[in-house]
């Protein structure tokens, strides 16, 4: 029997009149890795600014775990296991790698951070890098290390927001496999926004197709890949 | 970590050691007064720096807080409600709380609307301190009533340029030394993480607003200790303590000292008095020199004097040593 860690209801973000995101249900299971496509402006970065407590729901609730954490802010739902990563890579620029890792893990009350931080910066190949100034990592790199600051504290929902953006095919390759690894390992629960195709379809379990803040299409990456809907609105007759 | 401890005791008993020697070996009066000075605006600059270091924001209005501790310390001496000693203690703890309130609204606004904030309030209490003759004496300022002994030690004594240089000196490093090991801590790492990037800070569960305030206090309190040491030197203050010129001056110390180590700020402010001196003896207007210095420092290094000594030592450490020439027919194996 499978647990859901995560139930969005009926969220909805507005904006005067505009609906960047309305009436979207989602939920995730335990160890699952949801992948959540669609156009650019169809609403899947806000859905997770919203499941974060980053913007404020005109409509609707978010629950972690059974618990209700819709009025809880930032801090207090990444505390309760809720992290993500952001579209643009998010780190310390001033800080060395394992220092802001260490940081993080202190944050989270971890017994043994410097510890808990080293497995992690091990886990991403980051180790090595340890003493390294952030801003002087490469692109790749950077993201690894963002998706590490995401991990610390044995997060129970991982949300990522294009991890893959303007990484090189290797490296993207490289990244799915570790966010793979990880959420076995880990048995942390991704929503993965992502525009690379191969990899959302290659990694994920259920894949949810988003249109004009709608969803439109929800299953198994068979099921949307097979979708006439999905395949109009977003993937192309060639998918 | 010990290492790094005792490191920081080390250079803070050798700094302690070469203040007291160094001044020691000046006779002149007037030459100490004069360092005297600079390191009471170092202690001020060290201030202003610690904002601009650790929440990355530049204060335009921080004589607000190095005035209203003379004029704290001169009131509360005129109207005899406290002893002189618990003065200063109220004075520092006083304006130290205050700044954390004042933080905890200042820091919520970002870049130059924050330093129109700081410029506001400080002329603001310019202003006030301007018109309010019955407290404060006004635009004429008002002397400072020490009395004949502070800490038990004699008030002539404590002020005889030397001793002042020294009670200074020793002030500027203790409180360095405080700063550093606060900020070696998780304190620092914490305000840098937030420096750097807020909305990251608060996705690994830091809430951002208390230590962006406690950095305010906490530079806030800095500032007002220079402004007792001010007071203690001049026996007088005026509200020329409070005018936006006076936290301009503290921000060029900065700028030219640097920020990227404590010890920058201090630099800039006793290069500052130093210029001024050496300057102020071949023209009127040496501050159009010293501003044509400030334009030099920011266009070819702009992490001030510290930046350019950090390029410097790491530029030799990078040179490879000299090899020693082989002894022809040597046979290497």
């Amino acid at each position: 029997m499978t647990s859901l860690v995560l139930q969005a209801r009926d969220v909805a973000i507005h904006y005067g009149g505009v609906k960047a995101v309305d009436g979207v249900d989602l939920t995730l299971e335990q160890g699952q890795i949801r992948g959540l496509i669609g156009p650019n402006g169809a609403g899947k970065s806000t859905v997770i600014d919203a499941i974060t407590g980053r913007r404020k729901l005109t409509r609707g609730s978010i629950a972690l775990q059974g618990e209700d954490v819709t009025t809880l802010g930032v801090e207090r739902r990444r505390r309760r296991g809720l992290s993500r990563s952001f579209q643009r890579t998010s780190i310390f620029g001033q800080m060395p790698v394992r220092k802001q890792v260490v940081l993080a893990s202190q944050q989270m009350a971890m017994a043994g951070a410097a510890q808990d931080a080293d497995e992690i910066l091990s886990e991403l190949d980051l180790l090595a890098l340890a003493d390294t100034l952030a801003a002087d990592l490469g692109y790749g790199q950077q993201r690894r290390l963002d998706l590490a600051l995401a991990l610390v504290g044995r997060p129970v929902v991982l949300l990522l927001d294009e991890p893959m953006a303007g990484l090189s095919v290797q490296e993207s390759r490289d990244l799915a496999n570790h966010l793979q690894a990880l959420t076995e390992r880990r048995g942390v629960s991704v929503l993965l926004v992502e525009h690379d195709m191969d990899v959302v379809f290659g990694i994920s379990d259920a894949v949810t197709v988003f249109e004009l803040g709608r969803v439109i299409a929800s299953g198994t990456p068979a099921e949307v890949r097979s979708d006439a809907r999905v395949r109009k609105a977003y993937l192309g007759s060639a998918a | 970590m010990t290492t790094s401890l005792s490191r920081i005791a080390l250079s803070a008993l050798i700094a302690l050691l070469a203040g007291g020697a160094f001044v020691a070996f000046v006779g002149s009066a007037t030459v100490v007064s004069l360092l005297t000075q600079a390191i009471i605006y170092a202690v001020f600059a060290l201030g202003v720096g610690l904002l601009l270091r650790q929440n990355g924001l530049v204060s335009f209005g921080h004589a607000a807080f190095f005035g209203s501790a003379g004029y704290s310390v001169a009131v509360l001496l005129e109207t005899q409600a406290v002893p002189a000693e618990a003065a200063i203690v109220l004075t520092l703890l006083g304006v130290t709380a205050v700044s954390f309130l004042l933080g905890l609204v200042f820091v919520r606004v970002p870049g130059i609307a924050f330093g129109m904030l700081t410029l506001a309030v400080g002329q603001m209490l310019f202003l006030t301190a301007s018109r309010s003759r019955g407290l404060t004496g006004g635009a004429d300022g008002m002397n400072i009533n020490w009395p004949n002994t502070l800490f038990g030690v004699s008030t002539s004594a404590l002020t005889e340029p030397h001793a002042m240089f020294a009670l200074c000196w020793a002030a500027l490093v203790l409180t360095m030394v405080a700063l550093a090991l606060l900020l070696r801590g998780r304190f620092g790492a914490i305000t840098e993480a937030v420096r750097d990037n807020e909305e990251r800070a608060r996705f690994i569960g830091i809430r951002t607003l208390l230590p962006r305030a406690a950095v305010f206090a906490l530079s806030g309190g800095v500032t007002a200790l220079a402004g007792v040491l001010a007071a203690l030197n001049t026996g007088f203050v005026s509200p020329e303590n409070l005018h936006w010129s006076v936290s301009g001056v503290a921000l060029m110390m900065v700028v030219v000292g640097g920020q990227g180590a404590l010890w920058g700020p201090p630099l800039g402010a006793v290069v500052y008095f130093v210029l001024k001196d050496v300057l102020g003896g071949y023209a009127d207007h040496w501050m159009a020199i010293f501003g044509a210095a400030l334009i030099a420092t920011i266009v070819f290094s702009p992490r001030g004097l510290v930046g350019a000594l950090q390029r410097l030592v790491r530029r030799r450490a990078a040179t490879p040593a000299v090899l020693p020439a082989t002894p022809r027919g040597a046979v290497h194996h």
